[in-house]
């Protein structure tokens, strides 16, 4: 790839960074590490293909490569984790605030979800695909993407109820 | 969308935590780019090994199979003139020829040019066959078995060597001619 392209190809992951560090914390669940290594997997796709989508949606294509990647963890039996004598840095007490907190449930519900489902919900309501494309992103068909995205809503209905509070 | 499903996406959209692309996820992406450049070129290099490998191989082992495919020749058919010289020697009815019948060592009979052999096999004709090719003995014209003299065709005592024998075309002797005498 020329410098051009190289220079484009940085901006480009520069600017997104964030909110698709954001969806792929979704949708592993809050795993924050996990997220960096999806977010990792689907830049290094996307700087292959960057000549041909480069022009076209590489935000697309690189969501389509974090969403199939996801939905393929549940298979996955070993992350490549490995036992540490030293604990990594905590958030320390003074950063819990009430977004993180809700943050922290809504990752924590999300995790609860099997992986397709949790990612039919996220497709559908934070990124607002259409069902169509969430079949296609997941490459199944339109009533099973349906039925996923259904039940896993029905599940964090149950899990965040005191979350979100009921139309009184 | 009802209103749980319209705060789950509110939820998740204002919970986004902005996080800036630092150096080290830069320097972690090259990484990554680097390691599957490499891996796509192992993978280029043993899947061109392979190609090269099995069309090798292939090449090697495609001459045995011709072989084995290739259609056998045309089986030779049966001679239809007594012209024909190849097909001399034993008679149709499966007896082995005697070395004692070679055109050197028996003479031909005249006016036997276009008589066939004994074309048929019933126990007289054999048992004559045999003893005349045992004997060793030329047979003349003025010498030959009474048979000979008394065979109607005179065909019974013909060189097998100066002619074809289809076996069926030529009829045999009468079985009769050879035993009788």
């Amino acid at each position: 790839m020329g410098q051009t392209r190289t220079a484009e190809f940085e901006e480009f992951a520069a600017a997104r960074w964030s909110s698709l560090i954001h969806l792929a914390r979704l949708l592993t669940g809050g795993d924050r590490h996990r997220a960096e290594d999806l977010v990792q997997e689907a830049l290094v796709k996307l700087w292959f293909a960057w000549p041909k989508v480069a022009d076209e949606a590489p935000e697309a294509y690189a969501r389509k490569v974090m969403v199939r990647a996801a939905a393929r963890s549940a298979r996955r039996r070993w992350w490549g984790e490995r036992p540490v004598e030293h604990l990594p840095d905590v958030a320390a007490l003074g950063d819990v605030s009430t977004a993180v907190a809700e943050r922290s449930r809504l990752e924590s519900a999300l995790a609860r979800l099997p992986a397709r489902q949790r990612a039919a919900v996220v497709l559908r309501y934070y990124q607002d695909l259409p069902e169509a494309q969430v079949a296609r992103l997941l490459g199944c068909p339109v009533g099973t993407a349906r039925s996923h995205a259904a039940r896993g809503v029905a599940r964090l209905r149950l899990l965040l109820a005191d979350v979100i509070e009921p139309v009184g | 969308m009802d209103h749980f499903e319209r705060q789950l996406a509110q939820l998740m959209r204002t919970t986004e935590e902005r996080v800036s692309f630092d150096p080290r996820h830069r320097d972690r992406l090259h990484a990554g780019v680097r390691a599957r450049r490499r891996t796509r070129a192992a993978q280029v290099g043993v899947g061109t090994l392979l190609a090269v490998g099995g069309l090798g191989l292939g090449l090697f082992l495609l001459p045995a199979g011709t072989d084995r495919v290739e259609p056998t020749a045309p089986r030779p058919g049966p001679a239809s003139g007594p012209s024909s010289s190849e097909i001399t020697g034993p008679s149709p009815t499966g007896e082995a020829p005697s070395p004692s019948w070679s055109p050197s060592f028996r003479p031909s009979f005249p006016g036997s040019t276009t008589s066939a052999p004994p074309a048929t096999g019933d126990g007289a004709t054999s048992t004559g066959t045999a003893t005349s090719a045992t004997s060793g003995v030329p047979q003349g014209p003025g010498g030959t078995s009474t048979s000979g003299t008394t065979d109607p065709t005179g065909t019974a005592l013909s060189d097998p060597g100066t002619s074809a024998p289809p076996s069926g075309e030529i009829s045999a002797p009468p079985s009769g001619t050879f035993g009788s005498g």
